[in-house]
């Protein structure tokens, strides 16, 4: 009976949670302009989706952005990750805070805090600005995923390079790397979706000439409801599933 | 062995170094900006001054602080009653589908929360989804006004943050060891009891990553109040955006940055001195 | 397998890389203006008349477009659309760029009278883009629009929750004040004080702030009556017939938006060439046929149908523009009128 309660409930939170998505998704293809009603089905938002210049623009600077600061985040994040499982340094408590730190931070508070950094430092706010904010908050994500992955990992293997004759990035690149790639490459996948999804942090740093997708989403949605956005929404929520699937996958191959 | 690697030095050192640049110092920079004072032509006038801390201090702002606090109160603990039974309704699930359920939970989790905020109007409007429903079953004869409300906001932090506190608890619960419910059973604790003594205590963890994760979120999200609140209702977050971008009242608004990130650290230390140290919270946020 | 993956997302991101600067080589002028304030047509066709393209944003309030301006230092935009009573403050702090008039012949379709006002005299810094007012608007099928004649009708306690306000501190206090007969541009700190006190009770009513779009509250139902610019108005009853604009007896609060160019543009050519476009009658008058403002293009206004001209949402009639006022700069006053605004938006 209890059991019976607890699988009732269970479903109750999946609806709640899907039914507004769902519901958003269903009147992208509602063939009238103000979804009060349902007129039929129709493909015509996502085909005005398609012909919207401005809209492709931002769509390819969201996706420029996230793929550069998901490759760099990965780098930097994978090396973080290995140090820390391999080396004993001074300032390692340090260090592991300091990332566990930019996760918990309010994204209003790193966005306005980049802000200020690129104001103090005269650096105008833009493509660059934008990339190097999305970078350092994917980075500690990417650390934490393959960290994960390293702290399974078998020291005899690094034992057994060094014996023969490997040194330290030798080690890393062709014993450790292809080992944690499937962590790495679901870091880079979490990474790339954390930057398409970011609004907070980039709605402060970004620059007048270089619209992105989130901020855009959110201009069109303060004007009210309009079945354009939903076709918008619908296609970032697919691409969404596409990528947690994507990582999944990559991070639950046994090695 | 001796001479220090090139690559260890890089590694760390690249990463350290970024971490500094990107991450420190733009917060010792809101740290000083929270002392200076404010220029009306320019960004800040470089001279000390407490005027940021006591605009925040004032009573009209205060009132924003305390209702900002409030709510990311609720809407955690709101979060950790609904989210801790399915949590563990998940952890318990006995089937070789139980990694798809979890994905549907983690894809909520990754999907952009500006987009869940918006898909809620069209449930919560005066021509939405439960006004059509509850109109048609004769609940009520007069659509509701939810959105625009106080309600409103709230009802979207907590959608918004589920997810967030159940894969934490979801973590921790399934490493509950169901032997030690056992144990407790054959000791005579009833069902309360032994989930009371056992359960919570154990996966207390996973409700302090939780609550992390939806409290500092609830008093950030400015679009959450903007999109569903009728620009009425001001979170902390709606607050700090106004001084930076609006009023540019740069050092009332890194005090009350400086305030928020504050609150961050007085809960990590209260994380941390519950016996969990830092290292060990990829696995519980369960990215 | 992995690895040809890797070589594969790095190969897309260098692509990506290399085409970066050739995005830039393509002129462009980035435009920042009011939101619901341009017919995309018309951005189209500027681009397919000139092959510039043009990158657009928006903003809600001249105070956010006057924060963003700062932080980018007057770079990044090529024009904006501030209002007539920030043009002061732009041209004092030196963030505006005088204009070339030689590139911009079609000046000369603009009504003589709009030009050459105190807030930029011979408009050595911006050209009138439109002019328009804010009223009040009525949704008839809740409320019988006769009942509404004055801003002071919105404190109605019948009105309850049913309110909207624009997110503009100017529009607000401005209601305010005209109820007790100031006038709109009073720096005086005590007129602005007992206007905020008036406000305080109006706070039950308010349903909503809006200034991205205020009509889409009233279309969905959500509010029945508020405050709302003429041209919203227009754009609202097309949509909705129940819905009645009513200039109030106290008079409306006008304003005039204007086109300038920042100081440091990157694009001035191409920011001049947007300017001289928008001033074509057949632009002007497309612009003011879809977004419902008055436009101060006397051949554009020849060009408009007689049913257009005549409507008084629209085109105000002469007496109401006689007792109404238009909106100026309030100079450090400005900052007496923010903090109540702050106060009156975050009490209860």
């Amino acid at each position: 009976m209890l059991r019976r309660i607890r699988l009732a409930y269970m479903a109750l939170v999946y609806l709640f949670l899907y039914l507004p998505i769902v519901v958003l998704i269903v009147f992208s293809f509602n063939n009238s302009k103000y979804s009060t009603g349902w007129k039929g089905f129709s493909l015509r938002w996502y085909g005005e989706l398609l012909s919207d210049a401005q809209l492709l623009d931002a769509a390819l600077n969201s996706l420029t952005v996230a793929s550069l600061s998901a490759t760099c985040a990965t780098i930097l994040g994978t090396l973080a990750a290995w140090a820390l499982h391999r080396y004993d340094f001074k300032a390692k408590k340090l260090f592991q805070t300091g990332l566990f730190i930019v996760i918990m931070s309010p994204d209003i508070v790193m966005g306005v805090s980049l802000l200020m950094l690129f104001v103090a430092v005269q650096l105008e706010p833009g493509f660059v600005t934008l990339l190097l904010a999305h970078i350092t908050f994917s980075l500690p994500f990417v650390a934490v995923t393959v960290a994960s992955r390293l702290a399974g990992f078998d020291k005899h293997v690094v034992e057994a390079a060094q014996d023969l004759g490997a040194d330290e990035y030798e080690t890393f690149r062709h014993v450790i790397l292809p080992m944690v790639m499937p962590a790495v490459l679901a870091g880079w996948l979490l990474s790339f979706t954390l930057s398409l999804d970011d609004v907070i942090i980039s709605f402060f740093v970004t620059g007048p000439g270089y619209e992105i997708l989130p901020l855009r989403i959110y201009s069109m949605v303060k004007l009210g409801v309009k079945p354009v956005v939903n076709a918008l929404c619908a296609i970032m929520v697919a691409a969404t599933v596409v990528v947690v699937f994507a990582s999944q996958i990559l991070l639950k191959e046994k090695k | 062995m001796t001479r220090p690697s090139f690559f260890k030095v890089a590694a760390i050192g690249g990463t350290a170094a970024w971490l500094a640049v990107f991450a420190l110092l733009p917060f010792l920079l809101i740290l000083v900006v929270s002392f200076l004072a404010r220029d009306p032509s320019s960004f800040v006038a470089p001279s000390f001054s407490l005027e940021g801390y006591a605009t925040i201090g004032d009573g009209a702002f205060l009132r924003i602080f305390l209702d900002s606090l409030a709510w990311a109160a609720i809407t955690a603990a709101a979060c950790l009653v609904l989210g801790y039974p399915f949590a563990y309704g998940l952890a318990r699930l006995r089937t070789k589908r139980k990694n798809l359920f979890l994905l549907l939970i983690i894809i909520p989790f990754w999907t952009n929360s500006l987009i869940r905020t918006y898909a809620l109007i069209f449930i919560l409007k005066a021509q939405g989804l439960l006004n059509t429903l509850l109109l048609g079953l004769g609940l009520v004869d007069q659509p509701l006004e939810i959105l625009y409300t106080d309600t409103a906001v709230l009802v979207g932090l907590i959608y918004t943050l589920l997810p967030f506190m159940i894969l934490p608890l979801y973590s921790s619960i399934e490493k509950l060891d169901p032997r030690l419910l056992e144990a407790a059973k054959d000791l005579g604790a009833g069902r309360f009891r032994a989930f009371f003594a056992v359960s919570l205590p154990l996966t207390w963890p996973g409700i302090l990553a939780g609550t992390m994760l939806t409290f500092l979120p609830a008093l950030g999200m400015f679009y959450v109040a903007d999109v569903l609140g009728g620009a009425k209702s001001l979170l902390i977050g709606n607050f700090i955006k106004n001084q930076f971008l609006t009023a540019r009242d740069w050092p009332t608004g890194s005090a009350a940055s400086v305030v928020l990130t504050g609150i961050m650290i007085l809960l990590l230390l209260f994380y941390g001195g519950s016996g969990k140290g830092a290292p060990r919270k990829p696995e519980d946020i369960g990215a | 397998m992995m690895k040809k993956f890797l070589v594969l997302a790095l190969a897309l991101c260098l692509c990506l890389l290399i085409s970066l600067p050739a995005w830039a080589a393509k002129g462009e002028v980035v435009v920042y203006n009011w939101t619901e304030y341009m017919p995309d047509a018309v951005l189209a066709q500027f681009t397919k008349e000139t092959g510039i393209k043009v990158v657009y944003s928006t903003f809600d309030s001249n105070e956010a477009m006057y924060a963003k301006l700062k932080l980018v230092g007057a770079k990044g935009y090529d024009v904006i659309v501030p209002s007539a009573y920030f043009m002061q403050k732009l041209r004092a702090e030196n963030l505006l760029r005088p204009l070339e008039k030689a590139k911009l012949p079609n000046l000369k379709n603009l009504d003589a009278n709009v030009l050459d006002k105190p807030y930029d005299p011979g408009n050595a810094y911006s050209v009138p883009y439109m002019w328009g007012g804010a009223g009040i608007l009525v949704d008839s099928a809740k409320f019988d629009p006769k009942t509404v004649t004055s801003w002071a009708d919105l404190w109605k306690p019948e009105f309850k929750n049913q309110l909207l306000l624009h997110d503009d501190v100017r529009d607000v206090f401005g209601a305010a004040l005209l109820i007790k007969g100031k006038s709109l541009n009073t720096t005086d700190a005590k007129d602005i004080e007992a206007a905020y006190a008036l406000l305080e009770k109006l706070v039950p009513n308010v349903r909503v702030y809006n200034s991205e779009s205020p009509k889409t509250p009233f279309l969905n139902k959500e509010v029945a009556v508020g405050m709302i610019w003429n041209g919203e108005a227009m754009r609202a009853i097309e949509e909705d017939s129940k819905l009645v604009f009513v200039w109030p007896k106290e008079g409306g609060m006008f304003w005039t938006d204007c086109l300038a160019v920042p100081k440091n543009a990157p694009n001035p050519d191409n920011a001049h060439a947007f300017i001289n476009f928008l001033m074509r009658p057949d632009i002007a008058k497309a612009i003011v046929e879809e977004v419902g403002y008055c436009t101060p293009n006397k051949e554009a206004l020849k060009m408009l149908p007689a049913e257009l001209r005549e409507n008084p949402t629209a085109y105000p009639p002469a007496e109401v523009l006689k007792r109404s006022e238009f909106q100026n700069d309030v100079g450090d006053a400005a900052l007496v009128y923010e903090k109540y605004w702050e106060m009156l938006k975050t009490g209860k």
